[in-house]
């Protein structure tokens, strides 16, 4: 049981701590731990644990690791595979952080975050690129998306708001 | 200070909980809670959380929480956001896994995706537009930008690199100069 929860924890924290990019990045490595380091589960098995976590919100990497460690060892298993996945990159964090705040009034710190942000800028448009690519087959999704740039700017409406809406909407029309 | 940590506890129950799409979808949903809805920060204190995120490996979603919930209440921020963002979800997945899979194909969820992925796409550009606007704050900024921009379009340089170079080259250009002249105006 014990030597369970320590395989969890480990493949988790290697999966994780080793994909650079987010979620997306992750999975592949979390692929090569489960399917075929440990053989928790076969080809098809992920493929479903995939689906399934695809359909809900949220972040897909964690989702992902408390699925596969309730498989294998029930809720410790999934709390297990979940510290594995967050806790080294949260201290990292944090540690960032800390430092931020503390030498705020850099010059230094002010001139690299000054450097970044147009990078940063840059890899949030293009996920939104990359995103786009697949996600508008038809005339009717270029409608959506011109309804929501519109209500998002001039109405101001939430953008939770705005989701849900689009979700009903889907789920009248193009059923 | 409990008010504050209920505040951080439900602003990423509702950004995370309502991102399809994985961590980059959960993004704008972060930033119209702690930037518009509870001014936690601004425009470019939020592009440098995405800078420390996206400096790190894993998640994306889990790292912005933990730095978001640290600045406003320490480590019981980081905690209350942690579990805001991770465990409402996932119980759904763990106890309705055997249903979830039965209807993961069925036409009626695939319609609500199909409709919900083009306002993903929009939130996110959105995102970018936003920071943009507050975050170019000089013509080198631009050139940053489009040199990043052409990069990724035409090689495949890691990410992790742009934002190394990015800070070396702010540290050289920017961090030099007198306090004075660096003071950002904003546009």
């Amino acid at each position: 049981m014990f030597i369970q929860l320590w395989d969890l924890l480990i493949a988790f924290a290697r999966a994780s701590n080793f994909g650079f990019g987010g979620g997306p990045a992750v999975i592949p490595l979390i692929k090569i731990e489960a399917v075929e380091r440990y053989q928790w589960m076969t080809d098809a098995q992920f493929a479903d644990a995939l689906a399934v976590v695809n359909v809900l919100p949220g972040p897909i990497a964690t989702k992902l690791a408390g699925y596969i460690g309730y498989q294998i060892a029930g809720w410790s298993g999934s709390l297990s595979a979940l510290i594995g996945t967050i806790l080294p990159t949260v201290i990292a964090v944090i540690f960032l952080t800390a430092f931020l705040i503390k030498y705020s009034d850099s010059p230094i710190l002010k001139g690299m975050l000054k450097g970044v942000r147009p990078v940063i800028v840059i890899l949030i448009a293009q996920t939104a690129f990359d995103m786009g690519k697949d996600s508008f087959p038809n005339l009717t999704t270029w409608g959506i998306a011109l309804v929501a740039l519109v209500t998002l700017n001039w109405f101001k409406l939430h953008p939770a708001l705005l989701i849900v809406i689009s979700m009903a909407f889907g789920f009248l029309v193009f059923r | 200070m409990f008010k504050k940590l209920w505040d951080v506890f439900i602003a990423f129950v509702r950004a995370s909980n309502l991102g399809f799409g994985g961590g980059p979808a959960v993004v704008p949903l972060i930033k119209a809670e702690a930037v518009d809805r509870y001014h936690w920060m601004d425009e470019q204190e939020f592009a440098d959380a995405l800078a420390i995120s996206n400096a790190l490996p894993g998640p994306i979603a889990t790292k912005m929480a933990s730095h978001i919930g640290y600045k406003q209440a320490g480590w019981p921020g980081v905690v209350v956001a942690l579990i805001g963002t991770v465990v409402p979800t996932l119980i759904i997945v763990i106890l309705l896994s055997n249903i979830i899979m039965k209807y993961s194909d069925s036409p009626e969820l695939k319609a609500m995706l199909k409709a919900v992925r083009p306002v993903v796409v929009v939130l996110i550009a959105q995102t970018a537009f936003e920071m943009g606007r507050k975050s170019f704050s000089a013509l080198s900024s631009w050139g940053i930008a489009a040199v990043t921009a052409a990069l990724i379009y035409f090689t495949s340089i890691h990410p992790v690199f742009f934002i190394a170079s990015a800070m070396l080259f702010g540290w050289i250009v920017y961090g030099r100069r007198k306090k004075t002249e660096i003071v950002d105006k904003n546009l």
